[in-house]
């Protein structure tokens, strides 16, 4: 809708795109409920979840598919582009801050374990961990990791997935300076490289998760370890997901040495990713896994 | 190494699903743990044991009709801390937000486009806003350091031979341990209005209290001695709250908190459940019944108990089988630092 | 950028192609324009401000006095069959937590964030729209799906009855094991929506801030609403995706087997609140700072004079932010924290009513020496300071631990709480609308009738919250459907309050419909002199797409 503007910024044309978008959440969350709670709301749950699944998928893919769109119709003006920087770094800020909640739970279970004072059920002692840990009573809880569980070694395969990703930072570096450059070869190796560096370390992950010495459920650690690094995995997927579309992107020559602004917020990305492994790997691996039995 | 379970508890403990069971039943079962040995009384008393009546006229321990000032206080830190309240935080503020309601008039009626036409266009004044950003940390010190000390009593720990009462949250009711006194529990419902109970089941009465503060077996302990409260619950969160003793400790599950209070009178003192714990939140109240200690003893024997120091009684475990034998004899699965 | 340095007036030369509005459903369906997508957001929180009100004349009534007297007939309706006293009492739970859901996340933060912060940001910091103008639309179609889901919950199984009994902070284990049903997981999954648009509207007002301020216009010369909507976006942005974290753990541990709450599997039930209030207390921050941008807008026009201490009054806004972050566990005093836990919340905590006293006396300073007129806005603005100051001063004593382990979950809190909320950010919100709806509409409202509002309102949310205070000192628990009988008497006075207020709120919409169809016409700058922000050297309302060339601060 340019009409006589005389500025640089980025006037949109009205879009269906955040209204569909909205309500397929909707299902898509109610879905996940009906898949929660079958008994109550039916057990076509992953029907809706899947619909409304698709409907966030494809917001997804018009909605950049727009973006890509209007960068190449000359509308991310250099001050737009800014305004992507400007996005891209607060809501990384924002993830930052959703993962302080996954490591404050695990910093209290760690620093604060705590013993079950007190049996849960006066009647008939409900509580046992026995089938969890292969431990007696609530003294297991006294000490992290809990009493009679082990853990993974972290100098084994999680320290390959330190250096995997530390690998895949530098070469995602090298895309990046290859791309300034205007060495697309470079750019394209660059991020293949990562792609399957990242891919590399999402199969070692779900081996590991495979073998897991501990439970999911009913132990606080199982729970903190497997939510914090399972958030941790769905972002590396979701970043090399947009890797990917990067080196499509690279393919059909969409960057310029000069704009290149999805390129770069996936580098972003994957370095924030990076660094929230780094904390996992010292935090949950390293010293909050020292001192219990290792697989 | 699991006693059986007491039907009282287990009747209560099916958490999560629709509670169908009335009130007046888990009161019945209720009892029942608690002195199975003793037919339940219609007015609670037991042999060596009468209730005591709360004081009505001078509204001890009970909200006030009408009233707008906090409960009278019947514990040392109850009174500093109303003392606090009435003499240093309520003229503070007071007089703040008169202070505040003052100026704002003065500059209504002076400044008023009326009175004053050319507004001027002061737009600094470096000491006046200094001066309003210290006086206020000024009254903030000053508020700092009674308040700080307050919260310094408040958590004194109790000396080593204070009377123990271990108080666990249930939904939707309060069981008391007596750890120092052989470990019995008395579990305390509401006592329901006459119209609500079946005919021949125990009603609340005003000489139990007034309505919803009234319970059918109360938390008795001894007045004018340190009291020990630990506070757990067995399903959700629940608080452990005594206005008139300035008291209010939250029941979380799997934990044990404590705080020491001094009743200093006789009498009773009613509390309700402080913390959202499901439907019935706003019926499990909480009454503490102080008596001397000899009358403390006494009630101690009437419930099967002993007092520290003498033989545990041959017939506390019978007489209250499924909890404290539960603690005992589980020290493995659950060492209770309650069970000294 | 192309900074092409005009006349603001040239803007009406080419208003024409300017003001070419899409068709109706384009227009409000598909909207990328920062002062319709305002337009929905005011026009959803009024919606949501009903329903909650409306909600909390339900609890009123049943709190009139003692005894349950309507519960059991509402939970009758609500589940088509006979209902028993426990689901009758549950029902008292939903009530009350969605009227703090929705009086949160769907009537202040729309209003006051999604809808002023919408229209004026843009209009006043002399930008042509938001930086991000579909985003802009997606945070508001979240907000509305998430209220769907809200209100969906409560048709649905949550434990004793239907629909989610957990209060609003959905404290653990009983927002986990203790509630059943698929209620307790909808409400959460509306907190992630709502959450979610708020993340994005939080980015997207952060870089419009930072990147489309008219050229001059330098960070220090913002409109001091501008200033207070900035620090309110660092607050959502920092604080809500902590809540989402918490959330999600409620939902693992409901769903998952999770052991995050789990006593019993070591997990922590006080972990959750920490969470909870590491993101809740910012959350009250985020509801008043921009009321505080919005009063500062106000007090100054209204004076015709500069805002007194400008720096002191938009830095005092970021030290609340900062601080705001580090005082969380005054809510949790009784949870069993350690002494020294407990001192230093009681001070920290304190340390808040420094910066906010520097806004109270900045605005009387303000006021001071200038010649100042009674406009609608002007005596909400009054009201609000107050207000306010009478709700923060009871935050004080709150704040003190050894006191708060009395009133704490009293209606002592209740009172404090909506004295800075009902009175304080809803006296806000009033303020701007009154302030800025014929810039918005191109009508001006009736001045009688928003006196009579006033007036009305203000006795009557006085007479319903101000006898709170005397119930928590006395010792009135929070969330009872029933109490004892002690305390009949000034429960009914406060339900007396309440039809007062209603009073006044029917008032309000009277003026509204009225003025909307027969209001004044309002010219470009209808305060005068003494309003000197940009979004008045625009028409009213203004073009469709404003400043087409952007404006030069000198
Ligand atoms: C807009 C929302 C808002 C605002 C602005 C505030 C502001 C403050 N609040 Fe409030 N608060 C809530 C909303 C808000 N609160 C809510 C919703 C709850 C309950 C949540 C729940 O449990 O459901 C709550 C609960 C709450 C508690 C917990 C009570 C309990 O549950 O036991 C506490 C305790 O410290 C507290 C303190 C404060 C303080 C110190 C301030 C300060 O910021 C106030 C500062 C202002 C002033 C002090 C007045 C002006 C200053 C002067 C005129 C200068 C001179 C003054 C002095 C020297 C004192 N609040
Ligand atoms: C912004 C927040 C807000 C607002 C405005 C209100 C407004 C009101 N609230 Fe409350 N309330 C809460 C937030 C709020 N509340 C919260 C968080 C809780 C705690 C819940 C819990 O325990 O979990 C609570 C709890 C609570 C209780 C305690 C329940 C209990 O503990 O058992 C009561 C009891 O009387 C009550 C009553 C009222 C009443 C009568 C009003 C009246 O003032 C309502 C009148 C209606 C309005 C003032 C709205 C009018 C506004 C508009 C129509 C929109 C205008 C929009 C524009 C101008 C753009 N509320
Ligand atoms: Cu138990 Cu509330
Ligand atoms: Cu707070």
């Amino acid at each position: 809708m340019a009409g006589a503007k005389n500025h640089d910024y980025h006037i949109l044309p009205p879009s269906i795109t955040p209204l569909v978008g909205s309500f397929a959440a909707l299902v898509m969350f109610f879905g996940m409920v009906m898949m929660f709670q079958p008994k109550v709301l039916g057990s076509y749950g992953s029907l809706v979840f899947g619909a409304g699944l698709i409907g966030v998928l494809y917001t997804f893919w018009t909605w950049w598919a727009d973006v890509i769109r209007e960068a190449h119709a000359g509308d991310h003006t250099p001050v737009v582009q800014l305004h992507l920087r400007y996005g891209m770094i607060l809501f990384i800020a924002s993830e930052v801050m959703f993962f302080v909640g996954w490591f404050w739970a695990w910093f209290d279970y760690s620093l604060f374990p705590e013993a079950l004072k007190i049996e849960i059920d006066h009647a008939t002692h409900a509580f046992t961990v026995t089938n969890m840990i292969g431990q007696e009573g609530a003294e297991a809880f006294k000490q992290w990791p809990p009493k009679g569980m082990q853990v993974f070694d972290a100098f084994s395969l999680p320290l390959l997935n330190t250096l995997i990703l530390l690998c895949s930072g530098t070469t995602v570096t090298w895309a990046h300076h290859s791309l300034i450059n205007g060495d697309r070869k470079g750019l394209i190796n660059g991020l293949w490289l990562t792609i399957i560096l990242g891919v590399l370390f999402s199969c070692v992950q779900a081996y590991e998760y495979a073998v897991a010495p501990f439970p999911f459920a009913g132990l606080n650690y199982g729970s903190a370890f497997f939510m914090a690094t399972g958030f941790h995995g769905f972002h590396v997927i979701v970043g090399t997901i947009f890797l990917i579309v990067c080196l499509g992107r690279a393919y059909a020559g969409h960057f310029t040495p000069k704009q290149h602004f999805g390129f770069e917020a996936a580098a972003w990305y994957w370095h924030f990713v990076d660094v929230v492994w780094l904390f996992l790997f010292v935090v949950v691996y390293v010293w909050g896994g020292w001192g219990a039995p290792v697989h | 190494a699991n006693p059986a379970p007491a039907p009282a508890a287990a009747e209560a403990k099916a958490v999560p699903a629709p509670v169908q069971a009335a009130p007046a039943a888990a009161t019945d079962a209720g009892n029942e743990a608690a002195a199975p040995s003793a037919a339940p009384s219609m007015d609670g008393s037991l042999p060596g044991y009468t209730p005591m009546k709360p004081d009505y006229e001078n509204h001890v321990g009970m909200p006030k009709d009408r009233g707008v000032d906090f409960q009278e206080q019947f514990s040392p830190n109850g009174h500093y801390a109303k003392w606090m309240n009435n003499s240093i935080l309520l003229p503070i503020i007071t007089i703040i937000s008169l202070f505040v309601l003052g100026l704002l008039l003065w500059v209504i009626v002076r400044y008023r486009r009326a009175a004053n036409p050319e507004p001027s266009k002061t737009t600094h004044n470096t000491f006046i806003e200094v001066v309003w950003t210290l006086v206020p940390v000024l009254i903030l010190l000053g508020i700092a350091y009674p308040s700080l000390t307050l919260v310094a009593k408040q958590f004194k720990p109790a000396p080593a031979d204070a009377v123990t009462v271990k108080v666990t949250g249930y939904q939707w009711y309060w069981g008391y341990t007596y750890p120092d006194h052989g470990g019995f529990e008395v579990v305390s419902n509401m006592l329901q209005e006459q119209s609500a109970v079946k005919p021949g089941e125990r009603y609340r009465t005003d000489d139990d209290g007034p309505r919803l503060l009234a319970v059918d077996n109360r938390m008795v302990v001894p007045a004018g001695v340190p009291i020990r409260i630990q506070t757990t619950a067995a399903d959700v969160i629940h608080s452990f709250a005594v206005p008139a003793l300035w008291f209010k400790l939250d029941a979380v599950p799997g934990r044990l908190n404590e705080k020491a209070v001094t009743i200093e009178k006789p009498g009773v003192y009613f509390g309700q459940c402080s913390e959202l714990c499901g439907a019935r939140h706003a019926y499990m109240p909480i009454v503490v019944e102080a008596l001397p200690p000899a009358q403390f003893a006494a009630w101690v024997k009437a419930k099967g108990g002993s007092m520290p120091g003498e033989k545990p009684a041959e017939a506390a475990p019978a007489a209250a089988p499924a909890a404290p034998a539960a603690t005992e004899t589980a020290p493995a699965a659950a060492p209770a630092p309650a069970a000294k | 950028m192309t900074t092409i340095a005009a006349n603001p007036a040239d803007h009406h030369d080419h208003a024409h192609d300017a003001d070419h509005k899409p068709g109706f459903f384009a227009r409000w369906f598909m909207s990328t324009n920062h002062k319709d997508i305002g337009t929905l957001y005011l026009i959803f929180a009024i919606l949501a401000g009903v329903i909650g009100g409306g909600i909390s004349g339900l609890m009123r009534l049943e709190l009139a006095e003692p005894g349950i007297q309507y519960l059991t007939g509402w939970a009758s309706m609500m589940a088509g069959k006979e209902a028993s006293l426990d689901e009758a009492y549950h029902m008292w739970n939903v009530l009350i937590t969605a009227h703090g859901l929705i009086m949160v996340f769907f009537m202040v933060m729309p209003a006051i964030i999604g809808g002023f912060g919408n229209w004026f940001v843009p209009l006043m910091i002399g930008a042509p729209d938001m930086a991000f103008p579909r985003m802009n639309n997606i945070s508001f179609w979240l907000t509305a799906v998430a209220f769907i889901m809200l209100l969906g919950s409560t048709f649905v199984p949550g434990g004793t009855g239907l629909g989610a009994g957990t209060g609003w902070t959905v404290y653990a284990p009983l927002s986990t094991s203790g509630s059943v049903g698929p209620a307790v997981d909808m409400a959460i999954f509306s907190l992630h929506l709502a959450g979610a648009a708020s993340i994005l509207g939080a980015v997207n007002f952060i870089t419009t801030i930072f990147n489309m301020r008219a050229p001059g216009m330098t960070i220090h010369k913002m409109p001091l609403f501008v200033w207070s909507v900035l620090v309110t976006a660092f607050l959502l942005l920092l604080a809500l995706p902590v809540l989402a974290a918490a959330i999600t753990m409620l939902l693992v541990d409901r769903n998952f087997g999770g052991a995050f709450f789990d006593a019993a599997a070591g997990g922590d039930p006080i972990l959750y609140q920490h969470l909870f209030w590491f993101f809740g207390h910012p959350e009250v921050y985020i509801m008043i700072l921009p009321g505080f941008g919005i009063v500062s807008q106000i007090v100054a026009t209204f004076s015709r004079k500069p805002v007194f201490g400008y720096l002191g009054m938009a830095y005092a806004m970021v030290a609340i932010g900062v601080v705001g972050f580090v005082v969380w566990a005054h809510h949790m005093y009784t949870i069993g924290m350690s002494v020294e836990m407990k001192m230093y919340f009681t001070a920290a905590t304190m340390v808040i009513a420094v910066p906010t006293g520097i806004k109270i006396f900045s605005w009387i300073a303000t006021m001071w020496g200038g010649s100042l007129s009674f406009k609608t806005p002007m005596v909400w603005a009054l009201g609000f300071i107050f207000m306010f100051t009478v709700g923060g001063v009871t935050g004080v004593v709150l704040a003190n631990g050894g006191v708060d382990d009395n009133l704490h979950d009293t209606y002592y809190v209740v009172a404090h709480f909506h004295y800075v909320l009902s009175l304080g950010a809803v006296f806000a919100l009033f303020a701007g609308f009154y302030y800025w709806f014929g810039k918005m509409s191109g009508r001006m409202l009736n001045e009688f009738l928003g006196h009579l509002h006033f007036w009305i309102f203000f006795i009557g949310v006085n007479v319903l919250f101000f006898p709170m205070h005397f119930l928590g000192q006395q010792g009135m628990p929070r969330r009872y459907p029933d109490y004892p009988d002690a305390f009949a008497h000034w429960n009914e006075i406060a339900s007396w309050g309440y039809a007062i207020m209603g009073v006044g709120v029917i008032i309000f919409f009277i003026n509204v419909f009225w003025s909307l169809v027969a209001g004044r016409k309002a010219e470009g700058n209808y305060w005068g002199e003494g309003a000197t922000t940009l979004e008045w050297t625009l028409s009213s309302p203004p073009p469709f797409h404003q400043f087409e060339t952007l404006p030069v601060i000198k």
